[in-house]
């Protein structure tokens, strides 16, 4: 009896294992895997790229980004800037919700004033609160004009980011059901979504853009980066992203699998407090500490040669870049011989801090910054923590030298400065990200000079006059590298992806070869 | 009495093979700041342009570095011996503290008995049947930053209930045994009954449960290491070392996992086999027949 | 039941009102574990600057504190928290606004097929093995067995889940590293992976992972327990009787030995629990473990604070059905 029963669970067993054959989805379905699970349906819940993306395949914003950066209509048509502080946006007619609504300009003054606020409505709050009215324009209900508290000369470039959601529903459905049913006017619609496992998308066939080439989108969570490899060489998934960089030989190699680069907008440094009485206070100290770190070294054996050596934090397509830049050479013993000149011949001790799952390699490259920093007398004590704790540090700007990274998708380095770098003045919204309240009067003026300017070409010149003072008299921030952003394709799917510089992926530009 | 102890022990292949286990990679970290061939914690000495090194058998490999290199380029034979360092100290430190203190609780629970009794099992019968694992990781995933004396803490903390109830089940046995019955009517002050009679019935097994609790906390602090809760990422642990080495096993760097995670079963299994010798020691009833 | 000689009310009263002061206990318990959590939450963290979002000022976080009641005193937001608790809600998670109790709920059933078939590997091979083991102690299949429940229980979870993923998923490519795979519907939001072979697929290395500790500490208790129970006198008398072996086996040695092992498994239960946050982390398998890994990583209080309420709520009720339980199997107890 007993042998029996033995036999029948191994012939079972046998049988699952047999099953190995992958489960065999119709090609109408893309199923990608990202290294962020999504946090909430609520496309005003989160501002972090990994929920942002999700976002765009349900919603559209007033505006839309193509694969190459460029600034396209969307739900609305056209726009021009009336004064200073007017932006006109006329609408696109005949756009429905996935639940049937019409799109009106009342859905525009919704979403826009939702924005305000605050938990668990938005993280949008400073957007929302440089909005002071969205009124239609001489009763026409098909243009609007949205007018801003103070001069915003980004305003529009963040527009792609911001979602229209439908006001009936909106309103009449809780918060919790919101974060968990989307509906909004994109070319995907919500099917289902299994928190942890898998978010499941379905064509929306009556997309104002025309229906999208694929039928069903599957997302896969799979925050382990060599499981996210694994799943894509057998097959179970069709495209991924974020290649671990210890691994990308062997994808490469690997006769299922293409992958796909595409150098990241974001660059990544090293942000170093300057108060007065503080080691950073001095700028020789701070040159030495740029000019210890061996950049190359970084880039090759940490991130296995994908990454490019930046000078400055802006990308060359931001406003404010300046290809004049160059990066200080890698000279040890000068690092050593201004430190003592500085006073510090012995060096010092310094806590940094940064994140372990945001960026490519962050804590590896911060680990290997202390190790070359300590061979010229600076002793670093490393101090690494998960993003949701980083982050509301450098909110409080308490930190005294810390590795972070930045692209902004505005593409103005106008309000990258203000963000990260302007002496922090939270009641003229100045200063937000600057963990280490690093604080020059001197570039202050050019920042705030630079706002007012409306004429592009002279704002684009002052901007980067702030760049080249910043960077190379004051050594604002210790530059290191641009990412490389990675993605893989598991090449019988015959998946057409072109990679976006915000690093999302946007499904209807996605489709089928063949 | 001791000879014969004693001869079991030679006699067991099991037993000597597991204390040689033990021995070996305690003496190693023990001494591991003199003889490990780099102090791999000491950013001075590290270079990455030897990170990821195999092994110095396989091709690739270079000296000093006999077992290889981890991706900062820290020495693996190195980290290891530092690591286990950390597991000792951290379950000698645990066995100390619990040990004596569950032992002092058990022994007065069962001794004085009554309401102290009641309340001190209630309380000891509720903390041991949350898991040990899952109340370590909450004190340390709450209370981040403590270093390796939260760590120790956090185990404790549950762990003194073995103690506790071992002695207090030796005690009450003993108690009611004549010649206690008599020390008392002769008038022997209590802590002298504890100490001549009860202590010294209830060593023996509380050796046993300590012998397997040292397995037990030894695979803990690697496991809350290995989940990022547990020993400070600049200081070694062999849970740690196997947590950041399994990304590389799919890239065939298979030596950043096996070797820690050897090690690590070494020690364990040292351990292990100790102590079910001991339990065989002491309870002739169980021997293999 | 309760001594055989009792008649049947009296002992019925004394189960019940042992039930009763059992429910009663363990109600007390659980305010304290509410209270201690609670208390430990007042003293960290900040979760205002997460939520406001990056960008906020001042104003606006001050704003998001006054919502959230994180500015009134520490008794009042206590008794706001288990009134709450007591219907159910607690709260909304920091990091993804969804109502706690619910994110809980939905990923138990994943969490609990995985703890069941793993506990279902470990009774079944254990006390398997650990008869077999028993019966021939000599024997080089006997001695294998042993040797390898020394290695089981030497083995550290993490451990064996990286290792079969190396052996199982890179190496030999058979079975897959993650996720629960295919899964059916079975009623409102419960979704069972049993049901398909791919969601099989899935489980068997997280469940072989979880079980196997549990495995080798349960055959290591029947094989001590039934070599006890072999050498037993009446043991001994069943064969001079000229029984069968088989049936000595089965009906007297084993039927002793199972009461303190299935016993000894449910008591497990509670282990369980805690090693499965490790292979749930290992497999990103979508249960409670996960859940919880992943709040604290992130600060994510409410969410850490409802699962302590429920993993102890779920600890308690199983300490209870096992005691109660053991009292049927074993008539030799009384409730006092």
């Amino acid at each position: 009896m007993k042998g029996r029963v033995a036999w029948i669970l191994i012939g079972l067993f046998v049988a699952i294992l047999g099953s190995a054959s992958i489960l065999g989805m119709a090609k109408d379905t893309l199923v990608v895997a990202v290294m962020a699970p999504p946090r909430t349906m609520n496309p005003h819940g989160s501002d972090a790229d990994c929920n942002l993306q999700i976002m765009a395949n349900i919603f559209d914003g007033l505006l839309q980004r193509d694969a190459d950066g460029n600034l396209l209509p969307a739900l609305a048509t056209s726009w021009e800037r009336v004064d200073a502080l007017t932006w006109r946006f006329h609408l696109r007619q005949g756009v429905k919700f996935h639940n049937g609504n019409d799109f009106t300009w009342e859905d525009v003054k919704f979403s826009l004033e939702r924005l305000k606020e605050p938990y668990p409505v938005s993280e949008f709050l400073a957007f929302g609160g440089a909005i002071a009215e969205v009124r239609p324009v001489d009763g026409d209900p098909w243009t609007i004009d949205i007018v801003t508290t103070k001069p915003v000369p980004w305003f529009v470039q963040n527009l792609h980011q911001i979602f229209i959601m439908d006001k009936e529903s909106t309103e009449t459905r809780s918060i919790g059901e919101i974060g968990e049913y989307p509906i909004g006017t994109g070319p995907y619609k919500f099917v289902e979504w299994v928190k942890g496992s898998y978010l499941k998308l379905e064509a929306n066939e009556d997309y104002w853009g025309g229906p999208p080439p694929i039928k069903y989108v599957v997302f896969k969570p799979i925050t382990e980066s060599s499981t996210r490899v694994a799943a894509l060489i057998s097959g179970e998934v069709d495209l991924i992203q974020d290649v671990p960089v210890e691994l990308f030989d062997m994808v490469k190699s690997s006769p299922n699998a293409e992958i796909i680069t595409r150098p990241s907008r974001r660059s990544i440094w090293l942000g170093l407090r300057n108060s007065p009485g503080f080691p950073g206070s001095d700028v020789r100290v701070r040159k030495a500490i740029y000019m210890a770190i061996n950049e190359d070294e970084i880039i090759e054996k940490v991130m296995m040669g994908h990454a490019f050596p930046c000078s400055q934090i802006p990308d060359p397509p931001t406003v404010g870049y300046d290809a004049s830049i160059e990066r200080l050479p890698y000279d040890p013993e000068e690092a050593k011989r201004l430190l003592a000149e500085a006073g510090y011949p012995d060096g010092f001790t310094i806590k940094l801090t940064g994140p372990n799952d945001r960026y490519v390699q962050d804590e590896q490259i911060a680990q290997a910054v202390a190790t070359q920093l300590a061979k010229v007398g600076i002793r670093v004590e490393l101090d690494i923590k998960p993003k949701a704790i980083f982050f509301p540090e450098i909110d409080q700007h308490g930190l005294d030298f810390y590795l972070i990274g930045w692209f902004d998708g505005s593409y103005d380095f106008g309000r990258s400065f203000t963000k990260l770098l302007h002496t922090v003045d939270p009641e003229r919204g100045y200063g937000g990200l600057n963990g280490a309240s690093y604080s020059d009067p001197v570039l202050d003026k050019l920042l705030e000079a630079s706002s007012s300017i409306v004429d592009p070409t002279l704002r684009a010149d002052a901007l980067r006059l702030l760049n080249r003072v910043a960077m190379q008299e004051k050594i604002a921030v210790i530059p290191l590298h641009y990412q490389e952003d990675t993605y893989a394709l598991y090449k019988p799917s015959n998946v057409q992806f072109q990679p976006r510089p915000d690093g999302w992926i946007v499904c209807k530009d996605i489709s089928f070869g063949e | 009495m001791r000879s014969r102890t004693l001869n079991h022990y030679l006699r067991d292949p099991s037993a000597v093979l597991g204390s040689f286990l033990l021995l070996v990679l305690l003496v190693g970290a023990v001494f591991a700041p003199w003889i490990a061939p780099q102090n791999p914690y000491d950013p001075k000495v590290l270079s990455l342009q030897d990170s990821l090194l195999p092994p110095i058998w396989m091709e690739g490999g270079k000296a000093p570095y006999l077992l290889g290199t981890d991706d900062q380029g820290r020495d693996i034979l190195s980290t290891i011996l530092y690591g286990c360092r950390t597991s000792f100290l951290v379950a000698f430190s645990v066995i100390l503290i619990a040990g004596t203190a569950g032992s002092l609780i058990g022994l007065l629970a069962a001794y004085y008995g009554g309401v102290l009794d009641a309340v001190t099992m209630r309380l000891a019968d509720t903390m041991f049947s949350f898991s040990t694992t899952l109340i370590a990781m909450l004190l340390l995933g709450i209370f981040k930053g403590g270093g390796i004396p939260l760590v120790i803490l956090a185990i404790v903390i549950t762990d003194w209930v073995r103690y506790a109830r071992t002695m207090r089940g030796s005690a009450l046995a003993v108690k009611q045994e004549d010649y206690v019955q008599a020390a008392r009517a002769v008038g022997a002050s209590n802590f002298r009954i504890m100490f001549r009679h009860i202590i010294p019935n209830a060593i023996p097994p509380i050796l046993v449960v300590a012998a397997v609790d040292f397995g037990a906390v030894v695979m803990l602090e690697a496991t809350l290491s290995f989940l990022g809760v547990g020993v400070p990422i600049n200081k070694p642990s062999l849970g740690m070392m196997i947590s950041q080495g399994k990304r590389f096993i799919y890239a065939g760097k298979w030596w950043l996992v096996v070797s820690p995670g050897s090690a690590l079963i070494s020690i364990v299994l040292g351990v292990n086999l100790l102590a079910d010798w001991l339990r065989e020691e002491i309870n002739p009833r169980l021997r293999k027949r | 039941m309760c001594g055989g000689a009792l008649k049947a009310p009296p002992c019925l009263i004394s189960m019940i009102s042992y039930i009763i002061r059992r429910i009663g206990q363990s109600v007390v318990v659980l305010f304290v574990v509410s209270f201690l959590c609670f208390g430990i939450f007042q003293f960290l963290g900040d979760p205002v600057l997460t939520l406001a979002g990056r960008y906020a000022t001042q104003e606006q976080q001050e704003l998001v504190r006054r919502t959230l009641g994180l500015d009134k005193p520490f008794y009042v937001q206590y008794a706001i928290f288990i009134r709450n608790a007591l219907r159910g809600n607690f709260g909304l998670s920091y990091t993804s606004q969804v109502p706690v109790m619910r994110m809980i709920l939905e990923r138990f059933p994943a969490s609990l097929e995985l703890a069941l078939v793993a506990m279902f590997i470990a009774l079944t091979l254990g006390i398997t093995l650990g008869v077999v083991s028993s019966l021939r102690p000599r024997s080089p299949l006997s001695r294998a067995i042993m040797a390898g429940s020394l290695l089981g229980i030497s083995l550290p979870t993490f451990l064996v889940g990286i290792l079969l993923i190396l052996i199982f998923s890179v190496w030999l490519r058979v079975l897959p590293p993650f996720g629960r795979g295919e899964v059916m519907r079975i009623v409102g939001r419960w979704r069972s992976g049993l049901l398909t072979l791919d969601g099989l697929r899935h489980l068997i290395l997280p469940a072989i992972t979880l079980g196997l500790y549990q495995l080798a500490v349960l055959l290591r208790l029947t094989r001590g327990g039934m070599l006890e129970a072999l050498a037993e006198d009446y043991t001994r008398t069943a064969w001079a009787k000229g029984l069968p072996q088989r049936a000595v086996i089965f009906k007297h040695a084993l039927r002793n030995v199972l009461i303190p092992v299935v016993t000894m498994a449910g008591l497990q239960m509670g282990e369980l629990i805690g090693f499965s946050i490790v292979t749930e982390s290992i497999f990103q398998w979508p249960g409670m473990g996960n859940l919880l890994l992943t709040a604290i990583y992130e600060s994510d209080h409410p969410v850490i604070v409802a699962y302590v309420m429920f993993v102890a709520g779920l600890i308690l009720f199983i300490n209870l059905a096992v005691d109660i339980l053991y009292g049927i199997l074993n008539p030799k107890i009384r409730y006092d």
